[in-house]
């Protein structure tokens, strides 16, 4: 019933065609779909799962606390009740919209209580704010900028000189604003962060599934930024000193002696 | 075949070939992209997107570039090669999209221009693994554009059909840019050797069907290739009048040039094997109304004198030609595109 004949022709300009030409052409379309749906499945398949990142996107909330500027814009807002061993404060770092930092616009209240609004970006226990710029208004404080530097001081655990491979990624998209935020797919998007201002963080991925993250520092705590663009996304070796301050970790050292690794594995400690 | 140009040159087949395009493009970005929704929660509708677009256009252009040797294999995939341009400006439309949102997603909202972000943001050329694959995208994506915006017959009738054709063999460019831009890209990241299989096995495809359509002309050629010349020297013996079908051809190489054969209505004439319109095979045509048609997209020719009937103007070369006992006598030298020959009579011992 199916069977190809030979004499028949087809022309695409003529209205009709030829009945076995017709019958033929049904069965290569039919299975044309058939591996449409079969590709489509197969592509989906295939995908690793993406890790979950949020960003509250259209979400704007109000915040308010103790502005540090530098080295990374962070917003320190007092935890309510007996915080026991809990940090005092819960930091909330500080980007711009798009692929900016917030330097810029936190510098001027540096140690000063503000309230600013933004939308929130999180995981794995690090929060973001992607502030809406001029929103951030200086208040009165509740805690002198004397008390500041000794809380900071009480909260901070020293974790010595440590080896570290894992991949240097931007702060915003990995947290949440992207996903994927790493890896080589996003090796530009995360070039093109860190230029425009977002802190770079160095990610260390464990035999074990999880991972660690750390904001990168220079020997003296000042902002890497730009030293990093040509590592990022690549795997990375790091040498340098591991400084928790309340939940966060911070890794200190001169970016000159970063080095490519040959791949990432987990991190060993001296 | 039309005398003038519109935007879009649709008739009856076009429009069911683009509405099952449509249907199959539709098909796949709904599973694509809802399947990878639900299996993937944490990838963002951008990422979905992204991906969906550039797998679709992937898979488009696999399709664009199996559809030509599989016509030379087989006849019957010829109604696929018809409306192909369509196909190829839909692939470069999905490429689009991909690109589009990915320079936006990527390279938008920062500090450089999202262009100069795309060629300056990776320039680690002399290391495999980190190779800038977007700029081989980038690449490919301008080599279709070229392509998707000449495809229309009057930048065909005005690049001439050998620039066209030329133009358009950078398909397989744009292809391979393609391939190691997924390959240094995505493939980096994503470990899953299902996906490493699935392109392997698409780029198998090509390549093999390629390489068999290809060998099967090569030998063909070496079959039909003649250079024996009758006594005085100008013609040659080609075939036997009965070894052609009646309203077919013989295709026959002389002189290095492939010739179509015909025989119709008792008589038989002889010209270029090569399609003014995009280089398509005449000899696997018919005669159809009195006129050579061209198997690709219906062209056709008077075949006494290579010219299209009027009001059309295009024209392929012809060939003196003469029957003596049976046999077919071709002159290997081609007449300018459009002389009239005399065709030669199928008398028995008559000689044209």
């Amino acid at each position: 019933m199916n069977e190809y004949k030979p004499d028949e022709f087809y022309i695409g300009y003529l209205p009709h065609t030829p009945s076995g030409v017709g019958r033929r052409l049904r069965m290569i379309v039919t299975g044309l779909l058939v591996l449409t749906v079969l590709t489509a499945v197969v592509l989906v398949l295939g995908q690793q799962r993406l890790r979950t990142g949020i960003f509250e996107f259209g979400d704007v909330r109000t915040f308010e606390g103790l502005m540090l500027a530098r080295p990374i814009p962070v917003l320190l807002v007092a935890r309510p009740g007996i915080t026991g061993k809990l940090p005092v404060h819960s930091r909330y770092f500080i980007v711009a919209p798009g692929k900016h930092g917030a330097d810029d616009l936190v510098g001027v209240f540096h140690y000063r209580q503000v309230k600013l609004k933004g939308t929130l970006v999180y995981r794995d226990g690090i929060t973001m704010i992607e502030v809406v710029p001029d929103s951030i208004e200086a208040m009165p404080s509740n805690e002198t900028r004397a008390q500041l530097p000794s809380i900071v001081a009480r909260e901070r655990r020293l974790h010595g000189e440590q080896v570290l491979t894992g991949e240097i990624v931007d702060s915003k998209c990995y947290l949440g604003v992207m996903s994927p935020g790493e890896a080589k797919p996003h090796r530009d998007c995360a070039v093109r962060c860190i230029s425009g201002g977002v802190p770079p963080m160095f990610v260390v991925r464990h035999q074990n599934g999880e991972r660690t993250l750390l904001w990168l520092m220079d020997r003296d705590g000042a902002s890497v930024g730009n030293a990093v663009l040509d590592l990022v996304a690549e795997p990375v070796e790091i040498t340098g000193e591991v400084r928790q301050e309340g939940d966060e970790l911070f890794l200190r050292s001169d970016p000159k002696t970063y080095r490519r690794a040959p791949q990432i594995s987990q991190h060993k400690e001296r | 075949m039309s005398l003038t140009y519109g935007a879009i040159g649709w008739n009856r087949q076009k429009k069911i070939y683009d509405l099952v395009l449509a249907c199959g493009i539709v098909l796949y970005l709904s599973l694509f992209i809802g399947l990878g929704a639900w299996l993937n929660p944490g990838a963002t509708v951008e990422t979905l997107l992204i991906r969906g677009f550039g797998t679709c256009a992937l898979l488009l252009l696999h399709i664009v570039l199996i559809i030509g040797p599989l016509c030379r294999i087989d006849a019957r995939f010829l109604p696929l090669l018809y409306n192909r341009r369509h196909l190829g400006v839909t692939t470069f439309i999905m490429g689009l999209a991909h690109a589009g949102l990915a320079i936006f997603q990527f390279h938008a909202l920062g500090d450089l221009n999202p262009f100069v972000s795309l060629l300056v943001s990776n320039t680690r050329f002399f290391s495999l693994p980190d190779f800038p694959f977007q700029q081989l995208g980038f690449g490919a994506l301008v080599i279709l554009f070229l392509m998707a915006s000449t495809s229309h017959d009057f930048w065909l009738a005005n690049l001439s059909a050998p620039v066209w054709k030329r133009l358009h063999m950078s398909v397989y460019a744009a292809y391979a840019l393609l391939i190691a831009h997924v390959t240094l890209g995505v493939l980096q990241a994503e470990t899953n050797p299902l996906l490493a299989a699935a392109l392997g096995a698409g780029l198998a495809s090509v390549i093999s069907l390629h390489l068999v359509s290809g060998s099967r002309e090569v030998r063909a050629d070496s079959h039909s290739s003649l250079s024996s010349f009758d006594g005085a020297g100008e013609f040659v013996d080609v075939c036997s009048v009965d070894e052609i079908a009646e309203k077919r051809a013989r295709i026959v190489t002389l002189a290095g040039e492939r010739v179509a054969v015909f025989k119709y209505d008792g008589k038989i004439s002889v010209l270029s094997n090569v399609c003014q319109h995009q280089n398509g095979p005449l000899g696997e045509g018919r005669i159809v109304d009195g006129c050579v048609t061209c198997p690709w997209h219906g062209f056709q020719y008077l075949p006494d004198s290579g010219a299209s009937p009027p009001p059309f103007i295009e024209r392929v070369p012809t060939f003196r030609v003469k029957v003596d006992g049976g046999r077919v006598l071709v002159n290997p030298r081609p007449l300018p595109p459009g002389t009239r020959v005399e065709p030669a009579r199928i008398d028995a011992n008559a000689s044209g």
